[in-house]
């Protein structure tokens, strides 16, 4: 993907923001939800807004779409306020979290009936709805009942539904929870065309690896701060260097020496605590070492990897937790 | 495993403090109405509307209209002295519940009657027909506790004349004794006291509804059933915007150019074809199996049709936006539509009611349903007579059109 990125970037007015969030707050019932939020979005590009649940991602979504009174801060889209202006909105599509159609009506039919509540002439509806269908991959069950389709060609008509009226500005809300790993990809396959397109996406997901592979900008969105923000591999090169990342999975309990000796390898320990994982320089050689090492001082070692570091280790190093898979 | 099932039903009751404060405290209310509604129907605190004429202006039918108009009981209804045809009139627009005419060309008030036309016609409308026995009732007991002379009077000369003859001592005492009856029940009546006695039968009862083959119950009770089922499928449908809300439409729709309002007017456009449909269906079988005469009221019914069918789809659309989730919707729901239905005669018809109860009646969409269904195929009126119903039922459609759209834009804004 990486050299249509940055075919689709030079093509396109890379700079100009087609989205501003400019320190967005708001609490609901005295809780903060978003402190604070920054977040900008250009043509041609994907950006994945990541964190666990209850972040903020879907309260950002519903201020970026003016839904939200907010106690501080602003939103713009191409300079004007989706709250207020509904020219603003119509550059606007929103995929929601859940299949938000009507399960009752055919594909076509629901494509035709939202492309009508975003505002298109009844024809134009349909020759949206037929696009859509085809972009999709679902021409072919463009009249069956939506109640009748799998999960994943039900998350595609919803993804469909939201792009009817040509939106500039497409945000997704999780798209792929709950899909198996085929229908997983076919929707990345969607979101791909899309962005050749020229749609600016923008994706809030909690699963590191769909942000790794789909996202040109990832934002790490933790207790409504955005913690970290830029390209994954920037991300990851900055938090790990040239290093890699081992984890060690423990078998048996562990004695203070043995923690001793992970913590001064730089390893921390995840969620039960029966998972440490670090950055490890040095190549094999520090690798094979550390398990020697391991051994020597009596630690259970159920399992010890090495891999290439990712996002979910930036994110782990970040916020000390680990996102589930 | 049951038992998790019930804690979670529970759970999920009491967190939802609205749903729970009207699972508890609206049946509570709605037993009250339909206690107070019931109550009054046995009788204790019914107050028949009636109008009086007296065609034989004696003495007699003066004191037997007065000790009707002090009657409890009794609401006179009518101004001035009325003539026969403008109770039967009152007593078909609905104005009276019951008419009550003392008729010229018949016995006397004082004979034991039998002989001849009866001198006290009883003007009901069928569809309240239970008037008839209560008003019959209240006259007798007016007969002989005001007017125990003339009702003595008349025992005696049933006994004079099959029996035997009175001498003229015999007849100047009896009357001497009737006069002071008379006074007596006077100056009792004076007291607020009552004398007298006895049963007589005087009476002749005349429907000023019936007198067309078309008309039957069937016309009264096809709209009180239709609007009562209307409300409930308004509502059904209506509550769909809160399952949009919590499936995620509404955002979508919101994130565009959309507002509430294209989804509150939509729905209400839907709920109104909806609801005539359904009602069309209901007057349809009245109209082949019961003979209602649906056919030469059809423009006049299509047009009413129309309206119950927006101010139940306005009414149901405030119900739905007023609540935050189903449930709150469902119970809401149910117990209004109950109560309006019972104060709007749906359930039992609103002549029973206390008159209070029957004057908080003319605030549900209902009772003005009814009354254009009543007036069309009862009493047979012109369009003009609707104007008043269609005008309420107009009245009730724009308030609540206009408070589920403001109720709706809570939505918009979170």
């Amino acid at each position: 993907m990486g050299s249509d990125v940055v075919s689709n970037l030079r093509t396109s007015e890379a700079d100009a923001p087609l989205l501003e969030v400019r320190g967005v707050e708001r609490a609901f019932n005295g809780r903060p939800a978003l402190r604070g939020v920054d977040l900008c979005l250009r043509r041609g590009e994907i950006y994945g807004l990541l964190g666990p649940n209850g972040a903020g991602k879907t309260s950002l979504v519903r201020a970026i779409c003016g839904r939200l009174r907010l106690d501080g801060g602003s939103v713009r889209l191409r300079g004007r306020d989706p709250a207020r202006r509904p020219e603003a909105r119509r550059r606007l599509g929103l995929v929601p979290q859940d299949v938000a159609l009507y399960s009752d009506l055919t594909a076509r039919e629901n494509l035709e009936v939202f492309g009508r509540l975003l505002g298109l002439a009844s024809r134009e509806a349909r020759s949206s709805a037929a696009n859509a269908l085809e972009t999709i991959g679902l021409a072919d069950r463009a009249d069956d009942r939506l109640a009748t389709l799998s999960g994943g060609m039900r998350r595609r008509v919803n993804i469909a539904a939201g792009i009817l009226h040509r939106p500039e500005v497409l945000l997704l809300d999780e798209p792929t929870v709950g899909v198996d790993p085929s229908a997983r990809e076919a929707i990345h396959d969607l979101l791909r065309r899309l962005w050749k397109d020229g749609l600016a996406i923008l994706l809030t997901t909690h699963d590191l690896d769909q942000a790794e592979e789909l996202a040109h900008r990832v934002g790490l969105l933790v207790e409504g701060r955005i913690r970290a923000e830029g390209p994954p591999e920037t991300l990851i090169r900055e938090t790990f260097g040239e290093s890699k990342e081992v984890a060690v999975v423990l078998s048996g309990p562990l004695a203070a020496d043995g923690r001793a000796l992970l913590e001064d390898a730089g390893l921390e320990p995840v969620g039960d605590g029966t998972t440490w994982i670090g950055p490890l320089g040095g190549g094999l050689d520090a690798f094979s070492d550390l398990g020697q090492r391991l051994s020597e001082a009596g630690v259970a070692v159920g399992e010890l990897r090495v891999r290439e570091p990712g996002l979910r280790g930036v994110y782990f190093r970040l916020t000390g937790e680990e996102l589930p898979s | 495993m049951s038992a998790a099932v019930f804690r979670a039903m529970l759970l999920g009751l009491v967190r939802d403090r609205a749903a729970l404060a009207m699972s508890f405290l609206l049946p509570s209310v709605f037993f009250m109405i339909f206690a107070t509604i019931f109550a009054g129907a046995t009788g204790e605190q019914l107050r028949l509307k009636i109008a009086m004429a007296d065609e034989v202006h004696t003495e007699t039918s003066g004191r037997l209209l007065r000790a009707l108009a002090l009657d409890p009981a009794l609401v006179p209804v009518g101004e001035g002295t009325l003539s026969a045809d403008e109770v039967r009139d009152l007593v078909r627009r609905g104005t009276a519940d019951v008419g009550l005419v003392l008729r010229s060309d018949a016995e006397p008030l004082e004979s034991m009657g039998g002989f001849g036309r009866a001198p006290i016609v009883i003007v009901s409308d069928p569809v309240r027909g239970v008037a008839v026995p209560m008003l019959t009732g209240q006259v007798q007991k007016a007969y002989f506790s005001a007017l125990p002379d003339v009702a003595l009077g008349s025992v005696v000369g049933l006994v004079e004349d099959q029996f035997i003859e009175l001498t003229d001592e015999q007849r100047e005492e009896l009357e001497a004794g009737l006069l002071d009856l008379k006074v007596e029940t006077e100056d009792a009546a004076g007291r607020g006291e009552t004398v007298g006695w006895g049963f007589q039968d005087l009476f002749e009862r005349e429907d000023v509804a019936g007198q067309s083959a078309a008309r039957n119950h069937v016309a009264y009770y096809a709209g009180a059933v239709a609007v009562l089922f209307l409300l409930f499928s308004a509502v059904h449908g209506a509550i769909s915007l809160l399952e949009e809300r919590e499936s995620g439409i509404v955002d979508r729709i919101l994130a565009g150019p959309g507002s509430t309002r294209v989804m509150v007017d939509g729905k209400f456009l839907f709920l109104v074809v909806q609801g005539f449909a359904q009602v069309g269906v209901i007057f349809v079988l009245a109209w082949i199996l019961y003979d209602v005469d649906l056919i030469s009221h059809l423009p006049l019914w299509a047009w009413t049709t129309l309206l119950v069918s927006a101010a139940a789809a306005a009414l149901a659309l405030t119900v739905a936006t007023a609540c935050r989730t189903k449930r709150q919707a469902q119970t809401l729901s149910n117990v209004a539509i109950l109560v309006l239905s019972a104060l709007g005669g749906s359930m039992v018809p609103r002549f029973f009611m206390p008159p209070w109860l029957q004057d908080i009646g003319w605030l549900t969409p209902n009772a003005w349903a009814l009354e254009a269904y009543t007036a069309l195929f009862w009493r047979d009126e012109p369009a003009s007579a609707l104007l008043l119903p269609w005008s309420m039922l107009i009245l009730a459609t724009v308030l609540g059109l206009l408070a589920s759209r403001r109720l709706a834009r809570r939505m918009e804004r979170l």
